[in-house]
């Protein structure tokens, strides 16, 4: 037996695969920036907060980080409802992303802020700052740019994670092409060209990133 | 940059080249029984067809068929575990020697795999709770209708080209698509209401079935295209399982029941 490739049979298929794609960027970047938000709150809780909140921080963080992100969002998506909950397939995907990404973020975060300099911090000190204005105006500019890249690389990592939204029915990349993969069957054509895409897709995402961080920052990042 | 970008160009298109494989070959007739063991493939999520027992074996309609044809050929039989979204790459890879798992043969499945004459038949229904009202399956083409299905399954189609007005939650497996239904994710599901039993019975609520039978489809034994000189003798034993009472008699065994719609077996076959 020997196989013929026919990509012929999946260009018509290929608006089906960028739409697919554009609802893996909407999940990365949703759950990338709520995933950010809770990372930054959760790092300066670790770092600065009082010790028992910065325990219940670490808690989450070690959940988050010990168990699979599937099984996370299987949670959220088939074990809240017999709680009483029902969320949408793309609510508990989004919120599952979310929760995880800001668990990593958290220790990304925590790093950075650990690489502040002391002298920085007394002068802010002497300056008057309170805690809140330390963070904002001191630790936070000195950070993002020792964190840019790390940051860049875990929105690559939450970009490519989407394909699991595909478990749970929501038609993103990954589950566009099992569902033309089921229709068609022509497995090899059909991955290679949504591996293809994802490539592109990410890619993308690094230089779009890359020009952000040496505009706002003067971060350097190797693309490759 | 630009040099950055054109050396991981070049490498993807390179590892995507790489990663085209030289096409497995599936076994012949000759090999298998060279080797002692017919590999099967069986989808576990289908009970009564499959299902996994105490000891986390798969068991089934279509293990003790698969059994019967090795009888037939004088081998071992090993049987593979497989899903709906990925038994035919299987066979069309040379994974497995065929696959079961009501494979029912279309046009477009037989474009990729050959099919035996039919094992079994599987008639469609509606499976719905309580909930809905509808009485006949030509009311769920509306919007406010959500189906959820298991993606690679042949209602797919079927919902596509007739049911174009109702929306279509796809979920992986059986076990998932029941127990989403059973959530309220879904208004309905299309499939073979037989193998749904196992299923709803795990779910605290009040299923109906919509008495309206829906399409009738013939299942066969899925094999590598142009495996000829296998798929002639599986069409055979077929025959032979079925002139002899064994399929009729294994059907009841696992479905209690006699086949809704029985195959007819011939000797045109």
């Amino acid at each position: 037996m020997s196989y013929t490739l026919q990509y012929g049979q999946i260009w018509p298929f290929l608006p089906r695969l960028l739409e697919g794609a554009v609802v893996s960027l909407q999940i990365a970047v949703l759950a990338f920036c709520g995933g950010l938000f809770i990372g930054t709150a959760c790092a300066a809780i670790r770092t600065f907060g009082p010790r028992w909140l910065a325990r219940v921080a670490g808690l989450y963080v070690v959940f988050f980080t010990n168990t699979p992100q599937l099984v996370q969002i299987y949670f959220l998506y088939f074990a809240l409802p017999d709680m009483g909950i029902l969320l949408s397939s793309f609510a508990a995907v989004v919120i599952g992303m979310t929760l995880n990404a800001g668990a990593y973020l958290t220790e990304i975060q925590r790093a950075g802020f650990e690489s502040r300099r002391a002298s920085e911090m007394e002068a802010a000190e002497v300056m008057g700052f309170t805690r809140l204005q330390q963070i904002r105006y001191v630790i936070l500019p000195h950070v993002a740019r020792v964190l840019f890249p790390p940051l860049s690389n875990q929105f690559i990592i939450v970009t490519l994670g989407t394909s699991m939204a595909a478990v749970f029915g929501v038609e993103e990349l990954t589950g566009e092409a099992f569902n033309i993969n089921s229709q068609t069957f022509r497995s090899i054509e059909v991955f290679t060209v949504t591996a293809g895409i994802y490539v592109v897709l990410t890619l993308a995402a690094s230089v779009a990133l890359a020009f952000m961080g040496r505009a706002l920052f003067r971060a350097r990042t190797e693309l490759i | 940059m630009l040099k950055s970008f054109l050396a991981a160009a070049t490498l993807a298109v390179a590892l995507a080249g790489a990663a085209l494989p030289q096409a497995v070959e599936a076994r012949t007739l000759d090999e298998i029984m060279k080797s002692g063991v017919i590999r099967v493939g069986v989808n576990p999520t289908l009970p009564p067809l499959g299902k996994f027992d105490d000891k986390n074996e798969i068991v089934g309609f279509d293990v003790d068929y698969a059994g019967e044809i090795a009888k037939l050929l004088g081998v071992k039989l090993e049987v593979v575990q497989v899903g709906s979204p990925d038994r035919i790459p299987f066979v069309a890879s040379g994974k497995i020697d065929f696959v079961m798992g009501a494979m029912t043969r279309n046009t477009e499945r037989a474009k990729v795999i050959d099919f035996t004459v039919p094992v079994h038949t599987e008639v469609l229904g509606v499976l719905t709770t309580k909930a809905n009202t509808f009485t006949d399956w030509k009311q769920f083409d509306d919007p406010s209708v959500t189906f959820v299905q298991v993606r690679g399954s042949t209602p797919v189609k079927f919902i596509e080209e007739n049911l174009k007005n109702a929306k279509v939650t796809l979920l992986d497996n059986y076990p998932d698509a029941v127990r989403a239904l059973a959530q309220g994710r879904g208004t309905a599901m299309i499939d073979v209401i037989d193998f749904m039993g196992d299923h709803m019975s795990k779910h605290k609520v009040e299923w109906r079935i919509v008495e309206t039978p829906i399409d009738v489809y013939y299942c066969s034994l899925g094999v590598a295209k142009n495996s000829t000189g296998l798929k002639d003798w599986l069409n055979i034993a077929v025959y032979d399982l079925y002139r002899k009472g064994k399929t009729t008699e294994l059907w009841k065994k696992w479905f209690g029941m006699d086949m809704i719609k029985p195959v007819g077996a011939q000797p045109f076959f």
